[in-house]
């Protein structure tokens, strides 16, 4: 029971944007997928969730063809997609947000349990918090569904490099808890540090996939996918 | 005296523009669409429904008749722009409803005629008078809608979850379907609504704005307007934009003078909102 | 000219006169040789078409919605029977005062239009549809209560030149209107070849797009507007003179709306799908009486139809040029990476420009803030005169908010830009494009409904030669200027913008990722063409690239934005070799 992309190629305008990527997404685990910047990794996160549309190849979720699936039944089927730019619903106040997702009253406190800060801010309009109370919502919305697989991209976009540290330790809970993980960053090392499966993304081709320890440990392979 | 028994005659119109406004502002915050065949479905709901009455439906059967038409022929029309549209602007969404419009108008001329309609009067005679100053029950019957229409509504839309629902759509619409909103059904639900809502509101006005199709879907006009003093955002300034103009139209009628005039209000009204709300110039990042 | 730039501009001219004779001699032909009812009819197809053709300016081209064609049409009836009847003007020039009138009597639609467009223009288009129709139900009511000169003394609205009012004088008038129809059409496609056509159909494609190339988008609006209306009203005094007796029912808003979801349906920026939609406009009833069935069943019809056009996003012309010419997706022209340069200057590596070392940009204390999000704090920096500046940092680190706030999307932000000595300050964007400030976009802003040529041509507001033009494009290995955006892939649409917005000579340009979508050779020759650029064009460059190797290749200083303040700035091999910009980059910091 994965998540599996097998040759897959998404295409926006004419040309791909993202090639013949393999990669199984393990309930339990955290993947990380890093590589400067083009658009080729949201792509790809884009075309799991159905955002756009697969070009080739194939994407299986828990045995079940996903790319047949519209947006909401691939998101009623386990799959949460955690957009760039901090999707909140502006005109919805913190506690409206996370009610979208929470199945039960439970599963609201328990995410509300990794965020503390939301506490006191549960009755103010979404739109007016600060970018890392943003993104805190977002993920604590994701989590309230109780996701088997979460794509997370780039969640650290405009954030304070301290808060984002914060959310590492959440991310890795969610993980344990059971759900896929997904993680897109362009900020390598904090990301592989808390995968077990990383895969680097050069100029819409895979150029390494493999342990992210073994990408940690080695810094020139990472700097000159980074920086030519 | 006789001027505000003008204005007191003009607030029935007022009522009725007012449901349109509420109704316009809704369609438009919660489904992107600027609805110009709004009044055209009620009014065919409203039209078809009084054939029942030779079969001897009692009043109340008409009205629900009229619902269940408006809500479904909406609803059709929904269902066509959530499918084929879902992630359009809202000008090409709202082309659609210009095409409705146009459809449900000489759908209405074919099955009806031109000649005016006699629904059925659901409510009449006069509320109160004072000397000349009269104001109807059916003025204060449509008002009483608008207004309940703008209160249920809000209270659905803050203290529901599905009045949450539809403010994530509305706010973001491909957010809420990646966490699994049932986005279409939802916003054909509101179609389905507004369209009931009209099919009832005509039903009660149309009587006194007695006349066939064209004239009933012409309302559309200083419904419009009404919305537009909300900014198609606020549903209490579509209230009182259209009680305003209702009176306003009813108050030029008593001098004779500007009878020219008087057609223009509502544009002209338009006009000065339009001017009033481009103040400063703002880009949103999708043009 | 050259002979070659003759012979192109020549066939552009030439070939549409050349139709419009063509058109001439058949419609005579119709006039004389065809039954005396079909003829009458057939001028009913031309004034329908007239009318369509207005529409089609400002709903195909501008993309707005207008649902009071028939009223423009209306206005321009009154006003022309008006001065026909009431006024000396009807006999002051014999037979030639109808055309006066005419004149005069679109100029008052025109006017009717410039009043209805002007509110109506910074907001929403649809905005524009609320705002028609409810004009033409008020002007329906007026037209009712004061009707048409021609019924207060029963006088009919005169023909030109005296052509009596019979079936013999119709077939006359037929020619008449073709005529007037021809020059219409002409008129309609110089327009719309020209730049204000092109202004339409940006404005169609983007706002945004179009203000940054310093036409005023409100000026592109209300021009297409006014034609529109224009046009509109000559084909209600064609209309008027037809028939001889117009009342407030031939032009019910109604059928205002039935005529622009036949716009939509055939795409009545398209000349001849004007005219076939002129024909379906009077052959539809016409059928429909044969047959006894009622008229509402053609309303009906185009409903359905405009629907189906709307949802498809396309319409019967597009459908069938689709169909004919089969698009190529494939790259044209030489292409960037197939001209090598060495064939251009010299075989030397041509250097990195430094500059003259004047300041032509000074930004101070740039500030910016979304609600509680501070996207760009204190930004301070200079650009050099003939340099290129490089903008670099992680996605999110404001570099797209800055060149907004700098080309002037983001009016409330706090600090100051100078630009050559004159501060931006409450200047609108077309305005600070006219100063000499361009940018290019990361999003796809070029309006695949023009020609490469058309493009440019706009860009530059037609301050640049044909000559200027065609070097610019070969010198970015762009297609030529005659080829159709539509069929250019993505990538190569990026080079056409910036070739275009090079070729306007701006003092500053502002590049946003200009080689996404290029290949890796592709962005070497790039690269090579840009370090030209400042001392070929005499244009300055800020460029945002994600492309490390790109900026190592171009650029003289490095800018590096992270969490929308200013990380590091300087010389190239100082910034890129800084270690907190290496960190910045890959996410390090010192709590690990």
């Amino acid at each position: 029971m994965t998540l599996k992309l097998t040759d897959v190629t998404v295409r926006r305008g004419i040309g791909p944007v993202i090639s013949d990527v393999n990669l199984e997404i393990v309930p339990g685990e955290v993947t990380t997928l890093v590589g400067p910047n083009g658009a080729g990794k949201t792509s790809l996160l884009e075309s799991l969730s159905g955002v756009i549309a697969v070009s080739r190849g194939s994407v299986e979720m828990d045995g079940a063809d996903l790319t047949k699936m519209s947006r909401r039944r691939r998101a009623r089927a386990g799959l949460a997609h955690v957009e760039q730019g901090r999707m909140i619903f502006p005109s919805l106040t913190v506690r409206e947000n996370l009610q979208l997702t929470a199945r039960t009253g439970a599963d609201l406190d328990e995410a509300l349990a990794l965020f503390p800060e939301l506490e006191k801010r549960m009755a103010s309009v979404s739109g007016l918090l600060s970018g890392g109370e943003q993104q805190m919502v977002v993920l604590a919305r994701a989590f309230a569904a109780k996701p088997k697989y979460l794509l997370l991209d780039e969640m650290s976009l405009g954030l304070a490099p301290v808060v984002f540290l914060r959310l590492i330790p959440i991310i890795q809970q969610i993980a344990q808890d059971g759900a896929g993980v997904l993680l897109v960053e362009q900020f390598a090392h904090l990301a592989l540090n808390i995968a077990s499966d990383a895969m680097v993304i050069t100029g819409g081709r895979v150029s390494y996939h493999g342990p992210a320890k073994t990408l940690l440990d080695d810094e020139g392979r990472l700097r000159s996918a980074y920086m030519g | 005296m006789a001027i505000i028994g003008a204005l007191a005659a003009g607030l029935g119109a007022g009522g009725l523009y007012a449901v349109i406004g509420v109704c316009l502002v809704l369609m438009a915050t919660l489904t992107r669409v600027i609805n110009f065949s709004q009044v055209a479905v009620g009014v065919y709901a409203a039209f078809l429904a009084i054939r029942f009455v030779p079969l001897g439906v009692p009043p109340w059967g008409i009205v629900l008749i009229a619902l269940i038409v408006g809500a479904a022929v909406s609803a059709l029309l929904g269902w066509i722009i959530a499918t084929w549209l879902p992630e359009a602007t809202g000008t090409a969404r709202s082309a659609v409803t210009v095409a409705g419009l146009l459809f449900f108008l000489s759908v209405s001329y074919l099955q009806f005629g031109t000649r005016p309609q006699a629904l059925v009067p659901l409510v009449s005679g006069p509320l109160v008078s004072f000397g000349v100053v009269t104001i109807t029950k059916l003025s204060l019957a449509l008002i009483l809608l608008a207004v309940a229409l703008a209160v249920v509504s809000k209270l659905v839309l803050t203290k529901t979850p599905l009045g949450v629902q539809l403010r994530a759509i509305s706010d973001r619409q491909t957010a809420a379907e990646l966490i699994g909103i049932n986005v279409k059904v939802l916003q054909i639900g509101v179609w389905a609504f507004t369209g009931a809502v009209m099919a009832l509101a005509i039903s009660f006005a149309g009587n006194s704005q007695a006349a066939n199709a064209g004239v009933m879907v012409n309302l559309i006009i200083p419904g419009a307007a009404a919305a537009l003093i909300g900014a198609f955002k606020r549903m209490d300034l579509a209230i009182i934009g259209g009680i305003l103009l209702g009176g306003i139209q009813g108050l030029l009628t008593a001098i004779p003078s500007i009878n020219l005039l008087r057609d223009w209000i509502p544009i002209i009204i338009i006009v000065i909102f339009l001017l009033w709300s481009q103040r400063k110039e703002v880009w949103d990042v999708a043009r | 000219m050259s002979l070659a730039e003759r012979t192109t501009r020549g066939r552009r001219v030439g070939r549409p006169l050349v139709i419009a004779v063509i058109a001439l001699a058949i419609a005579a032909g119709f006039a004389f040789g065809l039954p005396a009812y079909i003829v009458f009819l057939a001028t009913t197809v031309l004034v329908s078409m007239i009318a369509l053709l207005g529409l089609g300016v400002v709903t195909g081209t501008a993309g707005m919605i207008s649902l009071m064609q028939l009223t423009f049409a209306a206005v321009g009836a009154w006003v022309a029977e008006f001065l026909a009847i009431n006024t000396p003007l009807g006999t002051m020039f014999g037979g030639f005062s109808f055309i006066f009138i005419m004149l005069i009597a679109g100029l008052a639609a025109a006017v009717l239009g410039l009043l209805v467009g002007l509110p109506a223009l910074r907001l929403r288009g649809v905005n524009l549809a609320v705002l028609t129709l409810g004009v033409a139900a008020a002007a329906d009511a007026t037209f009712q209560k004061i009707s048409f000169p021609d019924a207060w003394t029963n006088v009919r609205m005169p023909r030109p030149f005296d052509f009596p009012a019979d079936p013999a004088g119709d077939r006359y008038y037929f020619l008449f209107t073709a005529v007037v129809t021809i020059l219409i059409c002409l008129g309609v496609y110089f327009l719309q070849s020209s730049r204000w056509g092109a202004s339409w159909k940006s404005v169609a494609f983007s706002e945004r797009g179009t203000a940054s190339t310093g036409t005023s988008v409100r000026w592109a609006k209300l021009t297409a507007f006014s034609v529109s209306a224009f046009i509109g009203g000559i084909s209600g005094v064609l209309l008027a003179a037809q028939i001889s007796k117009v009342n407030f029912m031939t032009f019910l808003p109604i059928n205002s709306l039935a005529l622009y979801v036949l716009a939509i349906v055939a795409g009545a920026h398209l000349i001849d799908m004007a005219l076939f939609g002129g024909i379906l406009f009077v052959l539809v009833p016409e059928i429909l009486k044969q047959f006894g069935v009622p008229l509402e069943w053609g309303n009906i019809v185009f409903a359905i139809l405009g629907v189906q056009a709307l949802t498809s996003n396309s319409n019967l012309g597009q459908d069938i040029r689709n169909s004919i010419f089969r698009r190529r997706r494939k790259r044209l022209g030489l292409g960037i990476a197939e001209k090598s340069l060495d064939t251009l200057e010299g075989g030397e590596t041509i250097p990195i420009p430094i500059g003259t070392g004047r300041t032509l940009l000074t930004v101070r204390d740039v500030g910016v803030e979304f609600g509680a999000v501070k996207a760009l704090q204190h930004v301070t920096l200079d650009v050099t005169e003939g340099s290129i500046l490089g903008l670099i940092g992680p996605n999110g680190a404001g570099k797209s908010t800055f060149v907004d706030a700098l080309t002037g999307f983001l009016p409330q932000h706090t600090g100051e830009f100078v630009l050559d000595g004159v501060p931006l300050q409450g200047k609108l964007v077309h305005q600070r494009a006219k100063l000499g400030l361009r940018r290019t976009y990361q999003q796809d802003r070029v309006p695949p409904t023009l020609t490469v040529g058309a493009f440019v041509n706009f860009v530059t507001n037609g301050q640049a030669s044909e000559a200027e033009i065609d070097e610019v494009l070969d010198f970015f290995g762009c297609p030529t200027a005659s080829t159709p955006i539509s069929v250019v892939d993505v990538g190569t649409r990026r080079l056409v913008e910036v070739a275009a917005n090079v070729a306007a000579r701006p003092k500053l340009l502002v590049l946003d990722e200009p080689a996404a979508g290029l290949s890796h050779e592709e962005h070497i020759e790039f690269g090579q063409r840009l370090r030209l650029v400042p001392g070929k064009y005499g244009v300055t460059i800020i460029i945002i690239e994600h492309d490390l190797d790109l900026v190592r290749s171009v650029c003289s200083t490095i800018t590096v934005l992270n969490f929308g303040q200013v990380l590091a700035t300087g010389k190239q091999d100082e910034v890129l070799s800084d270690p907190e910009v290496l960190k910045a980059y890959m996410g390090e910091t010192e709590m690990l």
